[in-house]
This record gives C-alpha cells, sequence and structure tokens, in this order.
C-alpha cells in the first residue's frame, strides 16, 4: 500500500503542525491529487467564504503512485477554493516537491489560518518549522528558492513571488525556478496567508509488496508504452510543436483572439525553440521529459511552453523568441501565470488600440511588452488595472465581448471557432477556461473529427474530463496517453484492494460531479458556463478558420447534450439520481 | 588490485554518466535503491546523480562507482570484497568503522543502521535509463 496513511495539518493562526489519519474512505472514493483535495475541500470549506480569507485553506495532495517507480508519476495537486473565479481550483506541479512530501511521511498537507507576519514552512520528515520570511518577502521565486537552498540546502520548495504576495488573481506557485501550479490564483492563497515558501526533505522511502518483480514490470510498461511515439513528441519537442499545429488548423490565438494564425508564428515554433535548446529536464521518475532548458542573447528559461508561445507570443503580436524566454522568465520569477499574464496584456493591447482605453502598449511592442510583468506584480501604474484580470478589466473599461475568459479565468491557446469541442471544454472545466481538464483539440481539430459541427463533442468532452480527473488523482501527468486499463493494472501493483478501469472511470466521474457540486454550492449556474461573446459572434478573417465562428445555437445544443449525458438538469444542476448513484 | 585484473586479461566494465543526457528523472536511483534495498528511497541509491538550478543555471553531476576499488583496500576486515570486476559486501564482517563511506572518491557508498551498501553493478540503474546518461563500458585506468 502506498499511501502513508498521514495528513500533515498545519495552522498558520496558531502556528501548530498536527498529524492525523488520512481519510481511507474518501481516499478509496477519491485516489489523491485532484479528487481527495477536492473532497476534503467540499467537506472543510463553508459555502460562500472569501478565497483570500483566513478561511480558506491550501491543501498539497500526493496520489498512490508518488514517490515510486511509476512513470510520470511526479506530480502534486495543490488546491483551495479560487481567488480568480471562486470556484474550486485544483493545479498540477511537476518537479520533485511531491516525492519528498511523501519521503517525509506525509500523503498531504492542510494548511490553515494565517501567520502573524511573513513565514515558510519547513518540513524535515517529523519536524516542522515555521520560520520567519521577512528577508525573503518582496523577493521573487528564484531568489527565494536560492535563499532558501542556502539555509536549509538539499530541500525542494514550494515558493512564491511578488504576484502571491500582492494577491493577483492570477498568481501561480513555483518550484525549482520553473514548475509551476500556475492556474486560478493559488499563489494568491499562500500570499493572504502571509506563506512566502513550503520546502520539504523527507528521508524515508515507499515500499511495494514484490517490489523488484513490480519494477520489471513497470520497465516494461516504460519502454513499450511510455516511451513510444504516442508519447515522445514530448523528448524530441516538448509542447512548443503544437504551434505549428495550431497555425495550421487556425486556432493559434493571434491578437487577443482576433485572428487564428500568425504571420510570424516560425520564429516562435518548436524549430526556433529547438535552435535555442542547451538541455532536456523531466520531473521526478519520468522519462519523457518534456522540459526545454532554453538560453537566448542574455535569457534563458526552462520552456516556453506552448501556452507561453502562444499566449505571450501570436496573442500579443510578439515574434521575439528572446522577448517571449525574457517575458516567461519575468512571469516565473515574479509568480504570474503566463496563460492569463499573455491575455491580459493582449486585451490592455486591443483596448488602447481601439481607443477604449489607454494602457499605453500595443500589439507587438517588445518595451513595452516586458514591462508588464513587473507592473502587473507590484501593481504599478497600468499594471494595477491588468492584475485585477481581464474581466475585471472590462467592467471597468468596456470590451466584455472581447474580454477572454470562462467563470474568470483567461482561455488557453486554442481558438474555439477551429475548436468546437474546446469551446465546450472552456465552459464546462471546473475551474474555469481550462485545458487541461479536457483537451479535445488533439482528435478533433488535430485530429480525424470535424471541427466545426456539434455533434458527437458533448461525449468527447465528457469523456476525457472524467479519464483526466482520475488520471490527476492517481495522479499521472498528462503527457502519458495511458488507458484506464494500464492505470488500473499499474494500481494494482500498489494497493492492497483490486480496481478495474471501469471503477476508475466511475471514481473520474465523481471527482469531475464533487467539482460540480463545490461550484453548484458556490453560485454557479448555466449561464457561467458561456463563452465570450467574440466567439459567438466574429468572424476569423485568415487561414484554415477563415470565416468561421461557434454559432450560439450550436454551442447551446452542445452545452444541452453535455447536461444530459451528465446526468445534470437542463440548467446545469446534478440531478439527485446521480449525486445518489456517485455517492456524492 | 588494478595489475590483478589486469594480469588476469578481465575486461574491467563499470558504469559511467554522461551528463549530456541526463534528463534529471531520477529513475536511475529508483531503480537501483529498489533492485538492492526493496524501497523506493533515491537517498539509498548507491550513485548519485544531480539536477538542478543554482544561481549560473543548470547543474548535471553525476557520481557513480567506477570500480576505483578504494573502498576494497581501505576495509580493514576484509568485508567489501571484488571478484570478476564486481564488488560485493559481506555483511558479517563489516565493523561499521565507516571507513569505506568516507574513503570513496565519489560518495556513492551508502551508510546503513547496520553495514553499508555498493554498487554490485547489477545495472537496474542503466536499465530504467531513459536516455542512456548511465552506461555500462570498459574503464580506462
Amino acid at each position: 500500500m502506498t499511501y502513508t496513511g498521514t495528513v500533515l495539518r498545519i495552522d498558520l493562526t496558531t502556528g501548530k503542525a498536527t498529524k492525523e489519519p488520512l481519510n481511507k474512505d474518501w481516499a478509496r472514493e477519491y485516489l489523491g491529487g485532484k479528487g481527495l483535495s477536492i473532497k476534503y475541500l467540499y467537506e472543510e470549506l463553508e459555502p460562500g467564504i472569501d478565497p483570500l480569507s483566513t478561511d480558506n485553506k491550501l491543501i498539497l495532495m500526493t496520489g498512490p503512485t508518488t514517490g515510486t517507480i511509476v512513470p510520470n508519476s511526479g506530480k502534486l495537486a495543490i488546491a483551495a477554493k479560487s481567488p480568480a473565479t471562486g470556484t474550486i481550483l485544483d493545479c498540477s506541479i511537476g518537479g520533485h516537491f511531491a516525492n519528498e512530501l511523501k519521503y517525509a511521511g506525509y500523503d498531504a498537507v492542510i494548511i490553515e489560518g494565517k501567520a502573524k507576519s511573513p513565514v515558510y514552512l519547513f518540513i524535515d520528515d517529523d519536524l516542522v518549522e515555521m520560520r520567519s520570511a521577512a528577508d525573503l518577502w518582496g523577493k521573487g521565486a528564484h531568489e527565494t528558492e536560492h535563499l532558501i537552498a542556502d539555509a536549509l540546502g538539499d530541500v525542494i520548495t514550494l515558493a512564491i513571488g511578488q504576484a502571491g504576495e500582492n494577491l493577483l488573481p492570477m498568481a501561480c506557485i513555483s518550484s525549482e525556478l520553473y514548475r509551476q501550479a500556475g492556474r486560478g490564483g493559488i499563489g494568491a492563497v499562500m500570499g493572504s496567508k502571509n506563506l512566502k515558501a513550503i520546502s520539504v526533505w523527507g528521508s524515508g522511502g515507499i515500499e511495494v509488496a514484490n517490489i523488484r518483480k513490480v519494477s520489471a514490470a513497470l520497465n516494461k510498461i516504460k519502454r513499450e508504452d511510455t516511451m513510444t511515439d504516442d508519447n515522445m513528441w514530448a523528448y524530441s519537442d516538448g509542447t512548443p510543436m503544437i504551434v505549428d499545429l495550431s497555425q495550421s488548423t487556425g486556432i493559434l490565438p493571434t491578437r487577443n483572439f482576433q485572428e487564428g494564425t500568425f504571420d510570424e508564428y516560425e520564429k516562435i515554433n518548436s524549430a526556433a525553440v529547438k535552435s535555442t535548446l542547451k538541455a532536456k529536464k523531466a520531473c521526478f521518475a519520468c522519462p519523457l521529459a518534456c522540459s526545454n532548458y532554453v538560453k537566448k542573447g542574455k535569457t534563458e528559461v526552462e520552456g516556453p511552453e506552448y501556452e507561453t508561445l502562444a499566449l505571450c507570443g501570436s496573442n500579443c503580436a510578439i515574434g521575439d523568441l528572446e522577448a517571449i524566454i525574457e517575458f516567461n522568465r519575468l512571469c516565473d520569477d515574479y509568480c504570474l501565470d503566463t496563460i492569463s499574464a499573455g491575455n491580459v496584456v493582449a486585451f490592455a493591447m486591443e483596448l488602447t488600440e481601439k481607443d477604449v482605453h489607454d494602457f499605453g502598449i500595443r500589439f507587438g511592442e517588445i518595451d513595452n511588452f516586458l514591462k508588464m510583468p513587473g507592473l502587473m506584480a507590484n501593481r504599478e501604474g497600468v499594471g494595477a488595472d491588468l492584475a485585477e484580470g481581464v474581466r475585471a478589466m472590462a467592467e471597468k473599461y468596456g470590451g466584455g465581448d472581447y474580454a477572454m475568459q470562462v467563470k474568470g479565468l483567461e482561455i488557453p491557446g486554442y481558438e474555439p471557432r477551429g475548436s468546437w469541442s474546446m469551446g465546450l471544454a472552456y465552459g464546462t472545466a471546473d475551474r474555469g477556461a481550462c485545458h487541461m481538464r479536457a483537451w479535445p483539440a488533439a482528435v478533433e481539430a488535430f485530429g480525424d473529427i470535424d471541427p466545426y459541427t456539434s455533434e458527437g463533442k458533448a461525449e468527447l468532452v465528457i469523456g476525457m474530463q472524467d479519464d483526466n480527473a482520475v488520471k490527476f488523482s492517481a495522479i499521472f501527468c498528462d503527457f502519458w496517453a495511458l488507458s484506464t486499463e494500464r492505470m488500473a493494472e499499474i494500481l494494482n501493483m500498489l494497493l492492497d484492494y483490486e480496481v478495474t478501469a471501469a471503477e476508475l472511470t466511475r471514481i473520474g466521474e465523481r471527482i469531475y460531479n464533487l467539482a460540480r457540486l463545490f461550484n453548484e454550492r458556490e453560485g454557479f449556474t448555466k449561464k457561467d458556463d458561456y463563452l465570450p461573446e467574440r466567439i459567438f459572434k466574429e468572424k476569423l478573417t485568415t487561414g484554415a478558420t477563415e470565416g468561421k465562428v461557434l454559432p450560439r445555437e450550436d454551442y447551446d445544443k452542445m452545452l444541452a447534450e453535455y447536461y444530459r449525458l451528465r446526468g445534470w438538469d437542463e440548467n446545469g444542476m446534478i440531478s439527485d439520481q446521480k449525486k445518489k448513484e456517485l455517492n456524492l | 588490485m588494478n595489475n590483478i585484473l589486469e594480469r588476469s586479461g578481465f575486461c574491467l566494465k563499470a558504469l559511467v554518466f554522461h551528463a549530456e543526457k541526463c534528463i534529471g528523472c531520477k529513475l536511475c536511483h529508483l531503480a537501483c535503491s529498489a533492485q538492492n534495498e526493496e524501497i523506493f528511497n533515491p537517498r539509498l541509491a548507491r550513485l548519485v546523480i544531480t539536477s538542478c538550478y543554482d544561481r549560473e543555471g543548470l547543474i548535471v553531476d553525476g557520481q557513480v562507482c567506477d570500480l576505483c576499488l578504494s573502498c576494497v583496500e581501505a576495509c580493514p576486515v576484509g568485508a567489501i570484497v571484488e571478484k570478476n570486476g564486481r564488488l560485493s559486501f559481506l555483511e558479517e564482517l563489516c565493523t561499521d568503522c565507516g571507513l569505506c563511506v568516507d574513503i570513496c572518491p565519489n560518495q556513492v557508498i551508502v551508510k546503513k543502521d547496520k553495514g553499508i551498501g555498493v554498487c554490485v553493478q547489477c545495472k537496474s540503474c542503466a536499465n530504467w535509463c531513459p536516455t542512456e546518461a548511465l552506461t555500462f563500458e570498459e574503464v580506462k585506468r
């Protein structure tokens, strides 16, 4: 059994840390990671709390594969109520924190309350220290990690930068400089608790019955199912390979989603990124190594990922790779989510060009572009407005039809007018516009399915959402396209009970419904499942998507079918029967 | 000792680490600890591969047993022996003096509560390495 069976609960208000047993029944129903952290939050958070108040809780959750040799098991879920959206929020971060936490003896950490002054936590096996962060507050995440390493040596750290301290709804949590729990303002939750960083060091290990046999079986699986053509794009290119795919299919967000192709895409595509590559880098226990450590000119970063290239590149009409890399590095250091950051800068550019409000920045202006991360993170000058996200900017200045967000979360790098299933995926994602809950573009716009029809899209999206929900709970990385059958096979090597693929799919469905139930309890309704008007009304003008919109009636149809197949009513509320069926 | 190996005509093979290929996944550490300690614990691995960032950028470094045999020579009770280019540890002889741990130039001998762990060239690490950053090659002296 690969759970430690122990949850560490830390109350920052009193400075007390206590151990408690993991709720085994919940672990059976929700596994770990995404699912189990949502379960804890659903049970422990009062409805309607302010996400930035002491009432919110921050949960770090591992899973049953964490710390073992299972390929692509190096992820940690970090969850809280979202400051950006007010929805449930679970993020997934790679690196080496999750395994280290497990080796320290914990399946999860639940952080409550608020410290009187800035602190950071050091979890050293049984020893849990709350240390002063007076010298770290005000510093970027990068210097914070370096200073903690100077003090504590060989530890793994989750840190926030200035964006988290200043409670930006796009503040992320960073680890090992370039890994992020990126979305929904999870970093602001840390900031609101006066918590600058969490460091961990664990001396223990994970025992598994028949470990040599299990290892040999897993090595075979690694060779025959992980390191295959389906997944090795991660090593050969990483996510930048999507730039060419999006460009050719006309779904590369350009100039704040005004167009779906970018004239200068060849300056920011995988070939361009590869020309700056210094090393490939992996998370713990990952053979795929999607990360590209790059250097160009005077700047370097582990990245830029596709989302950054799209939202901070084409979407801002920035065709200069060095500028994107520097923007990426700045965002990582300040701890800004690059998807949201790229969106707000692009929105400010469009509002300026349309004379709605002068933010002093226009499409393609590199010098101004590079000033934005600092201005946003510190809420200085125009950054004070941008810091609040596109929805708040639109409420203040207008342009709501092209403030590209769902539920307050800015839209990732796939244009829904050329991938209708992505539109539905954004609309129904539990934390607002997100491509990680379902990424149907892979088989639709980039595959064989007609992107311009509502037919079959609801079923496609639901299947992916449920599969990913269980995948991110087990926990596996998104980039291993493994089947639930394979997932069951692996979990059965680690657990003291048997699971089937069908049961895992049911767990995924349960998790997705519980997330929905959390949002329902917060007052979210059908109207919150809609996309910005631009997607429904404005025709794209270039490339493969020239002349395309996602007609509202088609979206209505997809959404209605989605609710029906989910067992929700016509207003998107979970039926009592479905709740009973899933033991919610 | 090396002379004995050479005289016997034995081809000395040992682990070699190629930093430029390493992705820092630690699968080698896990494979080693699983095979030799029956637990997944990277700190019990008989090799030390690191890939992390300091203020200067990415630092990739690796230490593996290159069969220098310093430990064999240092052990006062003969608890580490080499046979056909392979080390083995005789726990019943070990006095836990720690000399071998201190003398190992690559710092890849694991100190345990009782006894030590040396690389026995089981090749688990190389078998798991996804990028051939660990290979088993003839070593020159």
